[in-house]
């Protein structure tokens, strides 16, 4: 089975708080279900939990920063970028 | 100083941009964000086109997912060239990680599995990024708070074998090393040792800070938003003791911005790390061993 869908199943349980529940209490289910390998699925029950959950914590403040600049912070980009462009002219 | 030319620069962030103009002597170069520039309005582009013609420029992607299985989006790439060709950057890099997979964003650099599969997928991502941009990138390792699963290779041997089957030279995030060493038990400096020496081309060095797990422990993050540890250029020191040639390293900072004199003194250290190693490189083999 390809790598393809393993990358797949990892990035909905770095996204998806419901998917990592789903998986946690059942994760070679959940694998079988996505199409994973025998291999892949016996992988994946030897996952790094704790590091799946920080690393989905931290993808998702990741993804809020992006998402929702406070105005402050877009304000102060405007300002920078602006001093930026009237001191090359 | 050494005979090799090494250079230390700064990222280009619009936050330090006052800062960084009136420190251009300071400074040997500058790590822009392509992708913050694919979409950007003319003017923008103009301004860096500008800023390139002042001081030596290199880009840096962000987005291209080069060490994801499933193959890189042409129009991510034609973005990448068309920028490339606009701003004549010295040279371009990109990280070893997947950012999206099955239509899925995660917002992020994510570690692939680490096998022969993912090594192929990367190496055929990076021959269509050099058909593409016309140039090859430099490629980085990433920092992971998870241990990738269904990986059969060592991160140092993953990296290894995707330089091999690209030909890329290696942009090595030392704070990177540093946290995955801490966080999946690992020593950074025989990680470093591990890296073919004459792959190493650039270096970023950057800062982050612990954070606690649920179980109690503490983990590693890398969000640039700290001073360079202590550790950071140490392994600085040991890179350039075995790289055989010239290095361009970049401090990364992106927030909790301090003044452009700790910035400055960041980039000083580093400078001492540098010379100190190529120092060490110098005295006969046993020495350094």
């Amino acid at each position: 089975m390809s790598s393809i869908q393993l990358e797949a199943f990892l990035a909905r349980l770095y996204v998806d708080s419901d998917a990592r529940a789903n998986f946690k209490a059942n994760p070679r289910a959940e694998a079988k279900k996505a199409g994973l390998s025998e291999d892949q699925c016996t992988a994946l029950e030897k996952l790094d939990w704790i590091g799946l959950e920080m690393a989905a914590r931290s993808f998702a403040k990741k993804r809020q920063l992006k998402r929702r600049p406070s105005w402050f912070a877009a304000f102060q980009l405007r300002l920078s970028r602006l001093r930026f462009l009237r001191f090359l002219q | 100083m050494n005979n090799l030319t090494d250079r230390v620069g700064l990222g280009w962030r619009p936050d330090l941009a006052a800062g960084i103009l009136e420190h251009l002597d300071g400074i040997d170069l500058l790590e822009v964000i392509a992708d913050d520039f694919f979409s950007a309005p003319r003017r923008q582009v103009r301004a860096l086109k500008t800023l390139a013609a002042q001081i030596p420029v290199v880009l840096h992607g962000v987005s291209l997912g080069l060490a994801s299985s499933s193959s890189v989006e042409t129009k991510r790439l034609d973005q990448m060239a068309r920028l490339m060709e606009e701003v004549s950057p010295e040279f371009w890099s990109e990280h070893l990680a997947f950012v999206r997979a099955g239509g899925i964003e995660i917002g992020h650099l994510a570690a692939p599995p680490r096998c022969s599969a993912t090594v192929d997928a990367a190496a055929a991502n990076l021959h269509r990024a050099q058909a593409a941009v016309g140039a090859k990138p430099l490629v980085e390792n990433i920092a992971t708070l998870i241990d990738p699963p269904a990986s059969t290779l060592s991160e140092s041997d993953w990296i290894a074998g995707i330089l091999s089957s690209s030909n890329c030279g290696l942009l090595l995030d030392l704070h990177n090393v540093l946290a995955n060493g801490l966080n999946h038990g690992y020593d950074p400096f025989e990680f470093v040792r591990q890296i073919p020496p004459e792959r190493i081309a650039a270096i970023h060095i950057a800062g982050g800070k612990f954070i606690s797990a649920p179980d109690g422990t503490q983990r590693l993050l890398d969000d640039h938003f700290h001073d360079v540890p202590d550790p950071v250029f140490d392994l600085l020191e040991e890179t350039a003791a075995r790289a055989s040639g010239p290095l361009t390293v970049i401090l990364e900072r992106d927030g909790d911005y301090p003044s452009m004199d700790s910035l400055l003194a960041q980039i000083a250290q580093a400078r001492r790390a540098l010379a100190k190693g190529r120092q060490r490189r110098m005295q006969p083999v046993e020495a350094v061993a």
